[in-house]
């Protein structure tokens, strides 16, 4: 038990946050092993980034625990933190700061940021760092959100539906960033809507549905296993009105 | 209509806020006469020559009162008059929040798409302040009346009409300017630059009393329109003409303002500052400041602690130079050199100089804290404070370094301004104790600290009401200290307040039992905002 939880990179046991009305997250059971990269769907308000922000320590579980390499979300944030990228699915609102600014100020905060890596990232997604935070479009502001969670080249990337806003060109390119970072050895925990996203850059998906987690499908399947799609369309198909009402 | 209902709907605390403290106000200030005019005619005529006095000292912010011994006068002075101040601020946050906020945070673009006009969404908008603005206003009138009641007396409601008309009127004519400007200028300096110019406008007016240079462009201000009437007092006046004015001024303004709103792209200002030729970079800033705590939080507001480093430099030298007046003008009246007596062995100019300097700078260091802890509680609900936790900072720390940013800025200012205001008097000839301007300077940071550690408090708690609340209780300790001497309050009760426990240093020194009682506080406000901090959902 003390050797799977060394090696999980995320687990959580009985996991909840019961905002009431059958709103939340519910017993959630989870490990994600070290190296993997997990998906993480589900449709809105299914509890994907309740969780999230359970695992980043932002918000304290009602019961339950849940660890990150071991350490206690809670009670070991700090530590948790110093070997997590984070990417929140609001980017927040810096005003005036320049883009380089903002990397200088949260790079300061964390300490140990190599300046060439933030360059090289900065480079790749055509990222101008010289402009107000205010004067970027809503993709340039989803560029710099990936550019903070990546800069520190941290052990576990946890990411909130990383690709909204971006253009197709850029969503590639943050898939490679992607695959480098877990060559390299990184877990990665993404939360998304896109099947195909997490199909084409995970390793195993789970499936949330009102707060709870309804399944596991690993994506490297035999082809008579039923698809991605296949699955979460079991669990989410359901009888919809065909038109609107005039 | 919906437009109209949709922005009394955004501005219904503003409503509701500026309503509670004008009744408040003016109730307060009758029920106030008559605890300390006296009840015999000479009691009243005593009391009738201090407030005389009194108001000779505030003669640059407020005209000389009308028969203050009556409770008319008294709550016409000390009541309506603050209360324009308030109400041209309180205009001049709806006008920029209307025009730069809420089309930044997207809501003139969806209210826009419905079909609605430019013009009309301008009018609607105008609309709903000036219904705020009446319902205020009438508040105001309402409070004095059941003051009044109060006293046994009664007043004839001719007066209190004219003078919440007044007050709305110079309330939506400094609405309108701020639109006005609002419209010419980007998002960013929409609500400095319309506070710049209504603060000009105001102090064209007010310091024409006493520079006599400045009267010939008294008439520019939409305050000299208000100060035209003095309708509460027995023998008042109410000029027709002045209201027409603001009114006029309203109108042409707001008109002004939807016209340039048409000219104009959505978020973007009509007057473009030409910007130099820009560079891309993909490096991160290289300055220093931003890896060292609380280096980075002074180097971000940096432009802001300038802008208060400047002002409150500006206004200790007005202030210098408005004592050597003030007290020239109290000599030179017979009737107070009996009075002014009691100052000579404190020697008189620095007496009224640390009277009226500190009173000011109190006020000026509460707003000080007040903007940061607006800031606090803007990081939480706009997500900075979650990605600030997304780096490795415990909680604790964060609350920290925010803290121990807010001592070094108030600091900075009050070394800035201390500095003005030694050398200035020094050149005007006031003798100040300079150890004593050190002590006094010092002291207004465990001042700023003590509505820091409230601020921080709320802000953990609940930051979208913290700047309400913190604002509320600010204006409860000033009250307190305003009126908890007059209705004979007890001693603990005064000591509850801010205000009382800064005294008077630059005359009486620091009192130690105060000063500690202030960083007890401080530090209660400080520990209580870390514990509630570390245990509330940030985000959810």
């Amino acid at each position: 038990m003390l050797v799977e939880m060394a090696l999980a990179a995320i687990r959580t046991s009985a996991l909840t946050k019961d905002y009431r009305a059958g709103r939340g997250l519910f017993d959630l059971d989870l490990q994600v092993s070290s190296q993997e990269a997990f998906g993480y769907l589900g449709p809105n308000g299914s509890g994907k980034t309740t969780t999230i922000r359970l695992l980043m320590g932002m918000i304290r579980p009602t019961r339950g625990s849940a660890y990150v390499f071991g350490l206690d979300c809670i009670r070991d944030s700090a530590q948790v933190k110093r070997r997590v990228g984070y990417l929140p699915g609001d980017v927040p609102q810096f005003g005036s700061l320049h883009g380089g600014e903002i990397v200088a100020y949260l790079g300061g905060m964390r300490g140990g940021v190599d300046q060439r890596h933030v360059r090289a990232i900065a480079e790749r997604f055509d990222l101008d760092l010289n402009r107000p935070f205010r004067e970027y479009s809503s993709g340039n502001k989803q560029k710099l959100a990936i550019l903070l969670a990546f800069m520190h080249q941290p052990d576990l990337l946890i990411l909130d539906e990383p690709t909204s806003g971006l253009d197709p060109l850029n969503q590639q390119e943050f898939y490679n960033l992607l695959r480098e970072r877990q060559k390299a050895g990184a877990t990665i925990f993404l939360s998304s809507h896109v099947l195909s996203e997490v199909e084409h850059v995970c390793d195993r998906v789970g499936i949330l549905r009102s707060g709870r987690l309804v399944h596991v499908h690993a994506v490297d399947m035999a082809e008579t296993e039923p698809s991605l799609e296949e699955v979460f369309l079991s669990f989410f198909a359901e009888p919809r009105p065909k038109a609107l009402p005039p | 209509m919906s437009s109209l209902l949709f922005g009394l709907r955004l501005s219904r605390w503003g409503i509701l806020g500026f309503s509670l403290a004008a009744l408040i106000s003016t109730f307060i200030q009758a029920v106030g006469f008559y605890q300390i005019a006296g009840h015999t005619p000479a009691e009243h005529a005593a009391f009738g020559a201090s407030m005389i006095t009194l108001s000779s000292q505030f003669v640059a912010l407020f005209p000389t009162p009308l028969r203050p011994d009556t409770v008319e006068g008294y709550v016409q002075f000390r009541g309506f008059n603050p209360l324009a101040i308030i109400f041209a601020v309180w205009a001049l946050a709806s006008a920029t929040g209307f025009a730069r906020g809420d089309e930044e945070r997207g809501i003139v673009e969806s209210e826009l798409a419905t079909g609605t006009t430019r013009p009309a969404l301008v009018a609607a908008r105008a609309g709903a302040f000036a219904i705020g603005v009446l319902v205020a206003s009438a508040a105001a009138g309402a409070g004095f009346v059941f003051g009044v009641e109060s006293g046994g007396e009664s007043v004839p409601a001719r007066g209190p009409i004219e003078a919440c008309a007044l007050l709305a009127a110079v309330g939506l004519s400094a609405y309108a300017i701020s639109l006005l400007v609002a419209q010419l200028a980007s998002a960013r300096a929409a609500t400095a630059l319309a506070g710049a110019l209504l603060l000009a406008l105001f102090l064209v007016n007010s310091l024409s009393r006493v520079m006599s240079s400045l009267s010939t462009w008294r008439w520019l201000s939409p305050f000299r329109y208000y100060e035209l009437s003095q309708p509460l007092p027995p023998g008042g006046y109410f000029d027709v003409r002045g209201l027409l004015v603001l009114l006029a001024i309203a109108i042409v303004a707001t008109a002004a303002a939807a016209a340039a709103f048409m000219l104009r792209d959505l978020g973007a200002p009509l007057v473009r500052v030409p910007s130099p030729r820009h560079r891309p970079g993909f490096g991160a800033s290289s300055v220093p400041f931003w890896n060292v705590p609380v280096a980075r939080g002074l180097y971000e507001r940096k432009l802001g602690l300038l802008a208060w480093s400047i002002a409150m430099a500006v206004l200790a030298w007005v202030f210098v130079a408005l004592t050597r007046t003030i007290v020239q003008v109290l000599l030179s009246i017979p009737t107070f050199v009996p009075y002014l007596s009691v100052f000579v062995h404190q020697k008189l100019y620095p007496a009224v100089l640390g009277y009226t300097w500190f009173d000011v700078a109190q006020l000026m260091f509460a707003a000080l804290a007040i903007t940061y802890v607006a800031r606090w509680s803007s990081e939480d609900t706009d997500g900075r404070l979650e990605m600030l936790l997304s780096t490795p900072q415990s909680r604790a720390a964060i609350v920290l370094e925010r803290m121990a940013v807010l001592i070094a800025a108030s600091l900075l200012v009050a070394a800035v301004s201390g500095v003005v205001l030694f050398n200035a008097s020094h050149a005007a000839g006031i003798d100040l104790d300079a150890r004593r301007l050190v002590e006094a300077c010092l002291l207004l940071v465990p001042f700023v600290l003590v509505f820091a550690g409230a601020g921080s408090l709320l802000a953990a708690w609940n930051p979208r009401a913290a700047v309400g609340l913190l604002g509320a209780f600010a204006f409860a300790s000033y009250l307190d200290n305003e009126l908890a001497p007059i209705y004979k309050l007890p001693a603990w009760v005064q000591s509850l307040s801010a205000f009382k426990l800064v005294g008077t240093p630059l005359l009486n020194g620091v009192d130690g039992r105060s000063l500690a009682l202030m960083l007890l506080l401080a530090l209660a406000g400080l520990g209580s905002s870390i514990l509630v901090m570390q245990r509330r959902d940030v985000g959810a």
